[in-house]
């Protein structure tokens, strides 16, 4: 009798079973329950105390937002898995059938390779969303405190996550297909990472061009995730990059195909996906998800700043280092970019830190100039920033509405339970599953 | 059923391949024949699609196969895997048959023959060599394609059930599937084959049944059919 399931389901079917055995996933699914644990706990605690518990002062409504104050620090355990565990796993997924040599096997069937790396990718993917579990664990915690959830921001932190998740498994699979060794790969995989990191350090110097690239890195697009940030250009790029790797591992399970050729059309791939990443830059539609619109400015300016049709050209004085330039990107120029058609910035300073350049007569201005008027501000406010832009642009600023307040959710209740859930309950949960599971297998 | 045409393979410098050519004919049990390091695993990975090929091509009915019309034909077992080393055997054959819509019809035969009951629900990897190698020969035993390409069938079993494998490989070739199986150990080559490919130093050194492989190596050594059996001929030969 033949079997009605297609190759790609029996393929499917053979990846989950693989994902199953291996000791990388159950090792990754019982360490996450404590990591986000640890971050939940300490999470709930400062959020507790900044609600008055146990008599401190309440604070601002800004710090009782559950995205900043619970759920950017529960599910930035999910980063610390994605860098640390996630690429063991899928390096092993991928290169265990090279190693055990089932991919000799398996690679007879005429199936394109890139529907072999698919099928990998779908289980990983799979893998990933069992063990987002563990902080969708603290949402259910939180929501029993008492606690206040708007899903577009959690789903925008979640969906953040697992496009890390993504990249992470991409370059895993890429690094597991075209090294010998799993080992080789990992240390491929880990020097990417720690590579991402070195590229934040540099532009946090240098800032410039390099200050671009590093807003494209994945903890930099996480953190906008954090925030309730989408950018269309990141997912784009990303998605790009998670492509261009799944391509880069079917390139590299070929068999039968000359290494010369495998590299020929590495390279051509590595070329389509800088030149189809360079124009996904120029894309800058974004959404703010947040419930309290920390990325956005209120809607009364908004509209305000809509209705203003010629470009904004800034000329800042301030070095890549200065706490001030972080300030004024994060807290006006991001804004800015996000409602007006087109805002040119241009950085000016003699030095990284711009500690020595203090004495100099110009550091520190802020130039703003629209339709050839200019006028200069040294605040790195929102608010100043908007002043200067509606005198520019000859506008009235706009009256603050009372329903644009955003008032926070305060709680001030200990987080508890949460530690038997994620210290106890769930890594004995997940070991007693991993037994089962491998049991039943055999 | 195919030929291969002066067949090259390179590893940098060195030549594990160098024109070597031959044919296979349908329904029968060919068996390449050579010392260690002479190439077979070599030619078999680039018959099976494992390795390219620096030079030459495989053909059938005077033309060369393409990729999908040779992974369709030839199905290789590779010597020396492991693969799925923590799924059981019941799990792999199921899987193969599943992926490559073999013969599930001869699941109960292939089991019984090659004796692989008493492992099906073992894991591939707690296996002994020569179980594994049985568990791997029912895989390819199983799959749909014509032709089995075979890296030492033997090795790693017993007498007895070198003879039952060999039987059971002989069975099914007269069934009209085509086996091609590399060995390195002549007497199990010379019991269980209808012709033979020599293969010493990557090159054919001879093709034929083992009266026309005599008679090659008496007509080279000059003698009047003095070598006996397979061994002598092919040390005349190689």
């Amino acid at each position: 009798m033949r079997s009605p399931r297609s190759a790609f389901a029996w393929l499917v079917a053979k990846e989950a079973r693989e994902l199953a055995a291996a000791p990388s996933w159950w090792v990754l699914l019982v360490a996450i329950g404590p990591l986000v644990g640890v971050t939940f706990i300490n999470a709930a605690r400062t959020y507790a105390e900044a609600s008055g518990l146990n008599g401190t002062t309440a604070g601002v409504g800004e710090a009782f937002s559950p995205l900043v104050g619970i759920w950017s620090p529960t599910f930035s355990a999910c980063e610390v898995a994605a860098v640390f565990l996630l690429p063991f796993v899928a390096i092993r997924l991928v290169a265990g059938d090279q190693q055990s040599g089932a991919l000799k096997i398996e690679g007879q069937h005429p199936m394109p390779p890139i529907v072999r790396v698919v099928a990998k990718v779908v289980v990983l993917i799979g893998a990933w969303i069992v063990a987002s579990l563990a902080p969708f664990a603290a949402v259910l915690l939180w929501i029993q405190y008492g606690g206040h959830v708007h899903l577009p921001e959690l789903m925008t932190v979640a969906i953040g996550h697992l496009l890390n998740a993504g990249l992470t498994i991409a370059l895993a699979a890429a690094a597991a297909a075209l090294t010998e060794h799993p080992s080789t790969a990992a240390i491929f995989t880990l020097a990417v990472t720690v590579g991402t990191w070195v590229l934040n350090f540099v532009a946090a110097v240098q800032g410039g061009v390099w200050e671009t690239m590093a807003g494209y890195t994945p903890p930099a697009m996480i953190a906008e995730f954090q925030h309730g940030l989408v950018r269309l250009d990141a997912v784009l790029i990303s998605l790009v990059f998670i492509a261009a790797g799944m391509g880069l591992a079917a390139i590299g399970m070929r068999r039968g195909v000359a290494v010369r050729r495998r590299l020929r059309e590495s390279l051509v791939l590595g070329a389509v996906t800088a030149a189809v990443v360079f124009a996904c830059s120029f894309v800058n539609s974004s959404w703010d998800f947040s419930e309290n619109r920390m990325n956005s400015f209120p809607r009364a300016d908004e509209e305000a700043l809509e209705r203003l049709r010629a470009p904004l050209s800034m000329e800042v004085h301030l070095a890549p280092e200065d706490p001030r330039r972080a300030d004024l990107e994060h807290k006006a120029i991001a804004k800015l970019r996000r409602v007006l058609p087109k805002v040119r910035v241009r950085y000016e300073s003699a030095t990284a830190i711009g500690l020595f350049e203090q004495t100099s007569p110009h550091y520190g201005e802020i130039w703003y100039e629209i339709g050839g008027r200019r006028q200069m501000n040294r605040a790195t406010t929102a608010e100043s920033a908007l002043e200067t832009i509606y005198e520019l642009a000859g506008v009235a600023p706009p009256v603050e509405r009372d329903e644009d307040i955003f008032r926070g959710y305060p709680l001030a209740v200990y987080p508890s339970g949460a530690a038997t859930v994620f210290y106890g309950i769930w890594p004995a949960a997940m070991s007693a599953v991993a037994l089962v599971v491998n049991r039943r297998q055999r | 059923m195919f030929a291969a045409q002066h067949l090259t393979k390179r590893y940098g410098r060195l030549t594990a391949l160098s024109g070597v050519s031959f044919s296979v004919r349908a329904g029968e049990v060919l068996g390449l024949i050579g010392p260690n390091g002479s190439g077979k695993t070599t030619l078999f990975e680039c018959l099976g699609g494992v390795l390219p090929l620096d030079e030459g091509s495989i053909v059938r009915d005077g033309r060369p196969m393409s990729d999908r019309e040779r992974a369709s034909t030839l199905f290789y077992l590779p010597d020396a895997i492991v693969p799925w080393p923590a799924q059981t055997v019941r799990w792999a054959i199921d899987f193969t048959l599943g992926f490559f819509r073999g013969r599930a019809d001869l699941v109960e035969e292939i089991v019984r023959r090659l004796d692989i009951a008493p492992l099906i629900d073992s894991t591939i990897g707690s296996l002994s060599k020569g179980q594994r190698k049985r568990a791997l020969l029912a895989i390819g035993l199983l799959m749909p394609h014509p032709v089995l390409l075979a890296d030492e069938p033997f090795d790693g079993l017993d007498l007895r059930q070198s003879r039952d494998v060999g039987e059971t490989l002989r069975s099914y070739a007269s069934a009209g599937r085509t086996m091609f199986l590399s060995i390195h150990q002549i007497r199990d080559a010379a019991r269980v084959c209808d012709r033979f490919v020599l293969l010493s130093g990557g090159r054919t050194r001879g093709e034929g049944t083992m009266e026309e492989l005599a008679a090659l190596a008496a007509a080279r050594s000059g003698s009047s059919g003095s070598h006996r059996d397979l061994e002598e001929v092919f040390l005349a030969l190689t």
